[in-house]
Parts: structure tokens; C-alpha cells; sequence
């Protein structure tokens, strides 16, 4: 097939500048909502996971009240990672690149305002019954019913916006990102439906709950967040590096086979389920070699010219480390389903470790890129307000460090931790006090990431800050 | 590549793919498991597996709001996949009818403390109330969290009560004070013991006997097809 009979996009196709700024405007007040929620539940949420950290070091710190034990706190800190900043951030982002890459304007500002805040008065809501015992107690999926369906009806309104502003696009030919956020925009609503009405209204019977819980959970994280990340991933590095993608077969083939494979797994080897379940999931995982490495070539060709030029713009420099973990965190996990591995690793800090890697260091980073370059244009389009850079170098550093602390210590840690116990001749206990010193250089690592987040919200606080200032003296001017 | 509906269609195939293999079908072939009576050992007519008695329901309750499956697994591995059963955590592995009637079913993910699908055979209610209440009473150096609220301290009026906790220095309550189990500590204790996957099935048979130690045949217990090892 010749480029001619495939023409999709190769590069980001930017809009002419005065387009640009109009639909930036058209996002405005729904994105802030999205991204400025988003990042308060990632703090809350990255603060939880300090206080379950501190545990480690003393189980009687906070053990007197029921809310904050370990198990709730742990639950807590989850729910707000994932629901709290992982859909809004996966939802802003990917309105956005549809409005940009379709050239339209946001379709039902209002309504995506609207399911913003529904969503995050459930988030809420969601959290306080999690701390006061009302959680499922599935992994990945505690929120309460009643809750789930608020934020399922909240979900639908803001992705419903999305796919009409994609429906509304002026530019018919499609870049590889917007397969990413319809992807992610599409998967969402299906696993959670599903989990919703099995796991909590029709509830099925026995382990065939696990079974779904565990479904849901991988598709969450690999598919949804995934998807979400690797749209922003294939939009920012071609266009900050200004170079076309290298292949958009790689990218299709990387698309479809994750989305083929990738949502195959994330059930532990010795689960008390059929050996066709497992092993399904065994394979899938295995073959998501085929998307890593569609991915890396993709990337590799494209920016191996300009490697020196990835460090000099910060949405870059997020966005190609994110990658980095990305691709770390994917080979980690086709490594620890394979059965010798896996009989030593499940259960373990080892795919805890992956879940750090995945969320924070691909997931989170990767939004934290967008951010850098969404925000100020929709706020000010024909000046955008700038970043101040020592916060955003602070922010990074940390961020970049804590993740690779915590997700190093957790497995190495892991790692000991799966092969002691799988020598009955050590005891539990040795085990445990064996797997402290990870466990505890994890939270240096919780640490650096909580203060790296405080200072990305002040650097927020000051953009807006400035921005209104500016507002308000161009008012006054135009009145006086 | 260009179409929104073949985007969608392609899609809607992969998920399709995902939901059939790995919600349906094992729907299909676990969603109407009942408790059997095709065992190997034990009475015949003899059912498993059994409900759980009501405290230890309600007990099933506050493990579910603690969070206690962050740390802690219900799920006894096979023989060829680390050490569970070499640990004393269970005779067998774990199979789906273990679970039929646990409501949510919590088999959890991660073992920073020990697997608990059949502590109920290690431990009794005491031992239980004693590790919520201060786990280092009994594991010198454990990182499990202390449950103090599931606990009342009162002041010893009369006879110390039957149900006090026997704790020693350096746990103990002051003097003339007693630690008593709150009715939730109480079921979430009832629940742990209650835990044990026995009912040998024929996909998990039990251990074979060490043959040489004692005279009795081995094959006594173990069926007939069981593999090698």
C-alpha cells in the first residue's frame, strides 16, 4: 500500500493560529475543571500513599481511628489516583486533541461542565464512603453502587461531547492520537458498565467475581489510561520536535494489537479459575511484545535525529520520559506473566512496582506534559501566560525521582521478597522484615512526589493568578 | 484509518473479543456452579461447600470495609506454583467452589501479610482478637497495623470479664482496666476462624501421604490418577 492509498496524517496538522485560539477558548472553563480537579486528587490521592507508606515504619502512626487504616487509606489512595485524576486528565486531553486535531470546536461546553462536576462532587463522595467502610472491596473498583452510577451518567456526558466534537471535524483525514482517545473515550463506559452491573447490582457468583474484578482493572489501567496516554505521547513529540511521525503502520499496528491483546490478562497464575482463563491472558500479555516494539521503533525513528532535542522543551521532556516508563513498565509486565516468573513474583511488591511505573511514571507524566502545554494556551490563546521554570525543573526532578525510587525499591524488594517465599524454609515473618527496607525507601519516594506535586499547584496557583490579573487590568483599562 | 465508523466497528471487535473470552465465557462455564458432593474422601452425601454461619457473615463485612484484602490473599496456590501449600497455608489448592458462598468474593492480591484461606485452622478466636487488637503481642516486629477502635477499654467493675483480652506488659491496660472485642471485632474474628478450604474435590485432590513414615498406603487417600508429583 503506497502513501497516497493511506493518507492519514503523518504529522500533527496544527490549525492556522487565529483557528487555534478560538478552539483553545471553546475548552476553557470544562478543561479547568478536568485538569484543576484532576491535580487536587492527585495530591490528595499521592498524600494517602504517603500515609500508608509511614505505616510501614510504625503500624501504631494514625492507627487509632478506623478511617485512616492501612486497608481503607490504601483503598483511598487507589480511587483517587484512578477516578480522581486518572479519567478527568484521560477526558481533558483527549477533548482537547479532538478539538484540535478535528479543527472543530468543543461540542456542549456546558454539558462537559456539567458532567465535570457531577463527576467530581462523586469523587468526593466517593472517597468519604471509601474511608467510612463503605468500599466493594474489589481492587480498582471500591467506590460504592451509588456512587458508580453517578459517575457512569457524568462519564457519558463528557465523552458524548467528545465524540460529537469528533463527529463536527473539519479536517477529515485522522492522525494516530485520535484512534487513542476514541479508544479510551469507547472502552471506558463498557468495562465499567460491566463491572457495575456484576460485580454490584447483579452481583455473579463466586470467583467469577474475581474474575471480572480483575478484568476490569487490567483493561482500566493497560486500555483506558494506556490509550489515553499514548494519544497525548503521539501528538506532543512530533509536534514539539517538529518532525513527522516516522510510520503511521507502526502506529496502526501498535493501536490495534494493544488494543487486541492488551485487554487479555491481569489474572495471577495460580488463580482458582479454569486454566483456559489464566492462560488467555497468559497469551495476550505476552503478545503485547508486538505494540512495545511498534511503539519504540516508531518513536526511535522519528526522534533520532534530535535526541538533543528533547530535553530543551518541558512538555518534551515529560512526554518522552513518560514514554520511556511506558515501554519499561509494558516489558515488565509480559516478564511477570510468564509462569517461572510469575510463580514467584504474584502476590508480591513486584507488580506493585508496575503499577507505580505504569501510573505515575507513564500515565501521570504523560498528562503532566499535556497540561504544560494545554493549559496556558486555553487560557490566554494569543499570549499565553508562561510557567515559572524553576517550579516546573523543581516538579520534574522530584517527580522523576521519587517514581524511580519507589519503583526500584519496590522491585528489588519484590523481587527478594517472591523468591524467599518461595523457600519454605524462611519464615513469614523473616519475609516481611526482609521486604522493610524496600518498603520503607519507597516512601523517600512517595515523599519526592508529594513535594514535587506542591510545587506543580502553586506553579498552577500562579499561572491563574497572573492570567486574572492580566484580566482584570485589561478590564479596567477598557472601562477607564 | 480515515473512517469514524470502521474506528468504531474495529473497536467494538476488540472489545468483543476481551468481554466474550473473559466475562461470558467463564460465566458460561462457572456462573452455575453448586455445592457438590463428588468427592474423594469423606462421607458420601457428605456437601461442599457449606454456608458461613451469620457472624461470620457479618464478620465478612468489616474485612470487606477494613480493606484487610490489600494486604492479605484467600487463595491457596497449586503444588507446582510457589510454596503455598509447603507453608502449611492450605492441603490443596483452591478451587472456584471454595468461594460460592462469599459475598464479595475477596481472594485479594497481594500478600504483605499471610494467606488466610484456611487460617481458621492455625488459629483460634482468641489468637485473632489478640493480632487485631495488637498484633505484636503474639509476632515480635509484625508490620501489621493495630485495630484498637475495633476494641473498648473499659474500667474493671467487679470480676474482670470473661471476654478481656489476656494481653502482657508492655500491651497490657493500666492497671484496674480491661480490653474488651466490639461485636464487630467479635464477627470479623468469627469470620477468620471460619476460614478453611477442606472438601477434598477430585480437581484438587489432597496431599499425597508421606508413604515411608507411616505404614499406611499412600493410595488410601490420593486418587488413582493423581500425577507424580
Amino acid at each position: 500500500m503506497s502513501e497516497t492509498a493511506f493518507p492519514a496524517q503523518t504529522a500533527p496538522c496544527p490549525p492556522p493560529q487565529s483557528a487555534a485560539i478560538e478552539i483553545d477558548a471553546s475548552c476553557r472553563l470544562p478543561l479547568l475543571g478536568l485538569f484543576g480537579g484532576g491535580v487536587l486528587w492527585l495530591f490528595l490521592g499521592t498524600l494517602f500513599a504517603l500515609i500508608a507508606s509511614l505505616k510501614f515504619h510504625d503500624p501504631h502512626f494514625l492507627a487509632n481511628e478506623p478511617y485512616w487504616t492501612y486497608g481503607r487509606i490504601h483503598a483511598a489512595h487507589r480511587t483517587a489516583l484512578l477516578y480522581g485524576f486518572g479519567v478527568p486528565a484521560a477526558l481533558g486531553v483527549g477533548l482537547w486533541l479532538l478539538c484540535r486535531l478535528g479543527r472543530a470546536l468543543l461540542a456542549g461546553p456546558g454539558v462537559v461542565l456539567i458532567g465535570v462536576t457531577f463527576w467530581n462532587t462523586a469523587v468526593a463522595i466517593g472517597l468519604i464512603a471509601i474511608l467510612c467502610g463503605d468500599s466493594t472491596g474489589f481492587e480498582s473498583f471500591q467506590m460504592p453502587g451509588y456512587v458508580t452510577a453517578i459517575l457512569f451518567f457524568s462519564y457519558l456526558l463528557i465523552a458524548l461531547c467528545g465524540v460529537l466534537t469528533f463527529h463536527r471535524r473539519a479536517e477529515g483525514r485522522l492522525y494516530p492520537s485520535q484512534w487513542f482517545v476514541l479508544g479510551s473515550f469507547f472502552w471506558f463506559p463498557w468495562i465499567f458498565s460491566t463491572a457495575s452491573m456484576l460485580l454490584l447490582c447483579m452481583p455473579v457468583r463466586g470467583v467469577m467475581q474475581s474474575s471480572i474484578a480483575w478484568w476490569y482493572a487490567h483493561n482500566f489501567s493497560s486500555i483506558f489510561l494506556g490509550f489515553a496516554g499514548l494519544a497525548s505521547i503521539f501528538y506532543f513529540i512530533p509536534k514539539r520536535l517538529g518532525r513527522p511521525l516516522h510510520s503511521h503502520y507502526l502506529a496502526a499496528l501498535a493501536f490495534w494489537t494493544l488494543a487486541l491483546f492488551g485487554s487479555w490478562g491481569g489474572i495471577p497464575g495460580g488463580a482458582p479459575l479454569p486454566s483456559w482463563i489464566i492462560s488467555m491472558g497468559v497469551v495476550g500479555t505476552v503478545l503485547t511484545a508486538v505494540p512495545l516494539l511498534a511503539v519504540a521503533a516508531n518513536f526511535y525513528q522519528t526522534a533520532r535525529h534530535n535526541l538533543d532535542a528533547l530535553d530543551a522543551d518541558i512538555t518534551l521532556r515529560f512526554t518522552y520520559v513518560a514514554l520511556v516508563f511506558w515501554l519499561i513498565a509494558a516489558a515488565q509486565q509480559i516478564v511477570g506473566v510468564l509462569p517461572n516468573v510469575s510463580a514467584l513474583t504474584d502476590y508480591t511488591w513486584f507488580p506493585v512496582a508496575h503499577w507505580e511505573l505504569f501510573h505515575y511514571g507513564f500515565f501521570a507524566l504523560a498528562m503532566f506534559g499535556a497540561l504544560y502545554y494545554i493549559v496556558p494556551r486555553f487560557l490566554d490563546g494569543n499570549d499565553p501566560p508562561a510557567w515559572s521554570s524553576g517550579l516546573v525543573n523543581a516538579h520534574f526532578w522530584l517527580t522523576f525521582f521519587g517514581i524511580l525510587i519507589s519503583y526500584l525499591a519496590l522491585l528489588v524488594g519484590g523481587l527478594g521478597q517472591g523468591i524467599m517465599l518461595n523457600e519454605p524454609k524462611y519464615s513469614f515473618a523473616q519475609i516481611t522484615r526482609g521486604t522493610l527496607v524496600a518498603l520503607r525507601a519507597s516512601t523517600l519516594g512517595d515523599l519526592c512526589v508529594v513535594v514535587g506535586m506542591i510545587f506543580f499547584l502553586l506553579n498552577f496557583a500562579l499561572l491563574l493568578s497572573r492570567h486574572c490579573c492580566r484580566c482584570w487590568n485589561k478590564k479596567r483599562k477598557e472601562g477607564a | 484509518m480515515n473512517s469514524g465508523p470502521m474506528l468504531f466497528l474495529g473497536l467494538f471487535v476488540a472489545m468483543a473479543c476481551s468481554w466474550l473470552s473473559f466475562v461470558l465465557g467463564p460465566q458460561l462455564q462457572l456462573g452455575d456452579m453448586r455445592p457438590t458432593t463428588n468427592m474423594i474422601v469423606g462421607a458420601s452425601g457428605q456437601i461442599y461447600p457449606n454456608p458461613q454461619p451469620g457472624d461470620a457473615h457479618q464478620g465478612a463485612e468489616v474485612y470487606r470495609a477494613n480493606g484487610c484484602a490489600s494486604c492479605h490473599t484467600e487463595q491457596v496456590r497449586p503444588r507446582d506454583l510457589g510454596s503455598d501449600i509447603n507453608r502449611g497455608w492450605g492441603l490443596r489448592r483452591s478451587t472456584g467452589y471454595d468461594y460460592l458462598f462469599d459475598q464479595p468474593v475477596l481472594l485479594g492480591s497481594q500478600r504483605v501479610g499471610p494467606d488466610l484461606a484456611n487460617v481458621g485452622r492455625r488459629m483460634d478466636a482468641a489468637a485473632v482478637l489478640l493480632r487485631l487488637y495488637e498484633p505484636r503481642a503474639l509476632t515480635p516486629g509484625s508490620i501489621m497495623p493495630p485495630h484498637p477502635f475495633l476494641f473498648d477499654k473499659r474500667k474493671i467493675q467487679g470480676a474482670p470479664s470473661a471476654d478481656a483480652l489476656q494481653l502482657r506488659a508492655p500491651f497490657a491496660p493500666p492497671p484496674g482496666y480491661e480490653i474488651l472485642p466490639r461485636p464487630e471485632a467479635r464477627a470479623l474474628a468469627a469470620y477468620v476462624t471460619s476460614l478453611h478450604q477442606d472438601g477434598y474435590l477430585f480437581e484438587a485432590p489432597p496431599p499425597p501421604q508421606p508413604a515411608g513414615k507411616t505404614n499406611a498406603p499412600a493410595k488410601a487417600v490420593a486418587p488413582t490418577n493423581s500425577p507424580a508429583k
